[in-house]
C-alpha cells in the first residue's frame, strides 16, 4: 500500500517531467554538485548528446575547455545565493556540442527545491543566428556611418569652391550686370551656403559614430566647466544663470560628453523666453545608471513634438526665426545612444523644458 | 614699405587651382609689392625652392604657404625636406589646410611650421585669413 503523499509526489514529478519535455526550449537541471540530473528532447538536439550519455555528467561537459573552471566557481556562487534570472537578462554563454563545435547560448535560470535537495533549472536558447544578424547589423551600420563621414567630408571641398566662386562673383559683379543676374547670384550663393551647412552638419553627425573615442572615466563636472567657459559669450549676452548640482564621474568619450552639454545648453539659451535663461543641471542615481537633467525656463515645446526634435534636420520653427539647421539635438541623441544611454524630455510650453539622459557610471555598479 | 624693385616672394603650395585663384584674387588687392608663385605639389615645391626644372629661374621665397593634402609629395614630407636645407631652414612656413585634425597640427609644428591655419568654408572668412597672413607675416613680422 503506497502512502497517498508518495502517490501525489510521483504524479507531480511525472507531470513536471512532461512539462519540461514539452518545453519549446532546451532545458536541463543540475544539482549542487553541478551534475546534470535532467535534460529534455530539445536539449538533446541542441547539444547532440543522447540523454543517457549526459545524465550524471558534470555540466562542464557542455562548455568549451577554457570556460569550465570559471563556470564551476560561478555555479558554486549561484547556489550560495540562488535567485531567478530571467531570459534576456544579458547572460550569454558559449556552449560546446558533442561534436566539439561551439554554440552561442542565452540562459535563464530558476532554482527548484525538491525533497532530494536544491536544483537549478536552466532554460537554454541557441542564439547563433541572432548573434550573426546582430553582427551583420552592426557591421552595416558602421559601414553606413563611414560612408556618410567620407561622403560629407569629401563633398566639402568642391562645395567650398562652388560657394566661394559664386560669392566672389557676387562681390565683384553685384549691380554691374542686371537685376536678374543679381537675383540669380543671390539664389546660387544662398543655396550653396545652405548645402554647406547641411554637409557640415551631416559630417558632425556621422563623426559621433565613426570618429568617436573610447569610453573612459570622465568627470562630468570638469567637462561641464569647460563647456560653460567656451559658452561665456552667449551666456553673458543672454544674462543666463546656472544652477549646477554635484555631478558624477561617468563612462564617456570626453569630447562627445562636452558636445552633449554644449548642445543642450546652447539649446536652452537659444529657445529662451522673455526672462533671462535659468538653467539647472543635476544628476542622480537610477538603477545602474546616472540620470542627468538639464532644465530651462525657455519657450518649451508641445509634447507631441518631443520625439521629432531629436530627428536630423527637423525644425519646429520657420526658417529665419531661430538660426540653425536642426542638427543639435540629433547629435545629442546619437551621442547618448553611443554611450548606451537614453534621452527624453518633459516640457510645458511657456514654462520650460527638461532634458533627461542616462549615462553609465565610471565604475560598474553605482553605490545606492 | 617695400619698393616694387624689391618685392616679397610668396610661394603657395596648393594643388587646388580654385584655392590658388582665391588666394591670388585676395592678394591682388594688397598694397604690398608681392610676387605669388604656385607649386602644385610637394615635388614641384621642392623644385621651386631648389630652383630646379621649370622653376630654375624662380626667386627664393620669403614666405611659404603650404597645404597639407597634396599629390605626389604630401605637405608634411615637403616641410621635413625643406627644414633639411640650410638655406631654407629658417624660411617661415604657414600651413593653410582644410584639416583640423589634432595630429596634423602637432606634426606640422614638430616639423618646423611657424603657424597653422585652417581654410574657412566661407569666402569672406577665407579672404580674412589671407589678409591676416598678409598683415602679420608680410607687413608686421620681420622676415629673415
Amino acid at each position: 500500500m503506497t502512502d497517498p503523499s508518495d502517490e501525489w509526489h510521483l504524479r507531480a514529478e511525472r507531470r513536471f517531467g512532461m512539462i519540461v519535455e514539452a518545453a519549446p526550449n532546451a532545458m536541463l537541471m543540475i544539482d549542487r554538485r553541478r551534475i546534470i540530473t535532467l535534460i529534455n528532447r530539445k536539449g538533446e538536439d541542441l547539444f547532440g548528446y543522447p540523454r543517457d550519455e549526459i545524465i550524471g555528467q558534470p555540466i562542464e561537459l557542455l562548455l568549451p575547455e577554457q570556460l569550465r573552471e570559471p563556470h564551476a566557481a560561478h555555479v558554486a556562487g549561484y547556489f550560495a545565493a540562488p535567485r531567478d534570472r530571467p531570459m534576456g537578462a544579458g547572460s550569454e554563454l558559449v556552449g560546446r556540442r558533442k561534436d566539439g563545435s561551439e554554440v552561442a547560448l542565452e540562459i535563464g535560470l530558476s532554482s527548484v527545491e525538491l525533497p532530494e535537495g536544491s536544483f537549478t533549472l536552466a532554460s537554454v536558447i541557441d542564439i547563433t543566428e541572432r548573434k550573426r544578424i546582430e553582427d551583420e547589423i552592426r557591421r552595416s551600420n558602421s559601414e553606413l556611418e563611414q560612408f556618410a563621414y567620407i561622403a560629407s567630408h569629401d563633398l566639402q571641398e568642391p562645395l567650398r569652391m562652388v560657394a566661394s566662386f559664386t560669392e566672389l562673383l557676387g562681390q565683384r559683379y553685384r549691380g554691374k550686370l542686371d537685376e536678374r543676374a543679381d537675383k540669380y547670384i543671390f539664389y546660387a550663393v544662398d543655396g550653396a551656403r545652405r548645402m554647406q551647412q547641411l554637409v557640415s552638419d551631416l559630417l558632425t553627425y556621422s563623426r559621433v559614430g565613426s570618429q568617436g573615442g573610447p569610453l573612459v572615466a570622465v568627470s562630468a563636472d570638469a567637462v561641464l566647466g569647460r563647456v560653460l567657459t567656451s559658452l561665456a559669450g552667449p551666456i553673458r549676452d543672454t544674462e543666463a544663470a546656472f544652477g549646477i548640482g554635484p555631478l558624477p564621474t561617468v563612462l564617456a568619450d570626453e569630447s562627445q560628453l562636452g558636445q552633449l552639454f554644449q548642445n543642450l545648453i546652447a539649446n536652452a539659451l537659444k529657445f529662451r523666453g522673455e526672462a533671462p535663461p535659468r538653467v539647472r543641471i543635476d544628476a542622480r542615481v537610477t538603477g545602474d545608471r546616472w540620470l542627468f537633467s538639464v532644465a530651462d525656463n525657455g519657450i518649451g515645446i508641445e509634447m507631441q513634438y518631443a520625439e521629432r526634435i531629436f530627428q536630423m534636420f527637423q525644425r519646429l520653427h520657420e526658417r529665419g526665426k531661430f538660426a540653425g539647421s536642426g542638427i543639435g539635438l540629433a547629435v545629442v541623441k546619437r551621442i547618448v545612444e553611443r554611450h548606451r544611454g537614453r534621452i527624453w524630455l518633459e516640457s510645458t510650453p511657456g514654462v520650460g523644458t527638461t532634458f533627461y539622459f542616462t549615462l553609465l557610471p565610471a565604475i560598474e555598479k553605482v553605490a545606492a | 614699405m617695400t619698393t616694387p624693385a624689391n618685392p616679397i616672394h610668396v610661394l603657395l603650395v596648393e594643388d587646388n587651382p580654385g584655392d590658388a585663384e582665391l588666394m591670388r584674387d585676395t592678394l591682388d588687392g594688397s598694397a604690398l609689392a608681392l610676387e605669388l608663385s604656385v607649386a602644385v605639389d610637394g615635388v614641384d615645391a621642392l623644385d621651386h625652392v631648389l630652383q630646379r626644372g621649370r622653376h630654375a629661374a624662380a626667386a627664393r621665397p620669403d614666405l611659404i604657404i603650404l597645404d597639407l593634402n597634396l599629390p605626389r609629395m604630401q605637405g608634411h614630407e615637403f616641410l621635413a625636406e625643406l627644414r633639411r636645407l640650410d638655406a631654407l631652414r629658417a624660411t617661415p612656413v604657414v600651413i593653410l589646410t582644410s584639416s583640423d585634425a589634432g595630429k596634423d597640427i602637432a606634426l606640422s609644428y614638430r616639423l618646423g611650421a611657424n603657424c597653422y591655419l585652417t581654410k574657412p568654408l566661407d569666402l569672406v572668412a577665407f579672404q580674412a585669413v589671407v589678409r591676416a597672413i598678409e598683415s602679420f607675416w608680410l607687413s608686421l613680422a620681420k622676415l629673415p
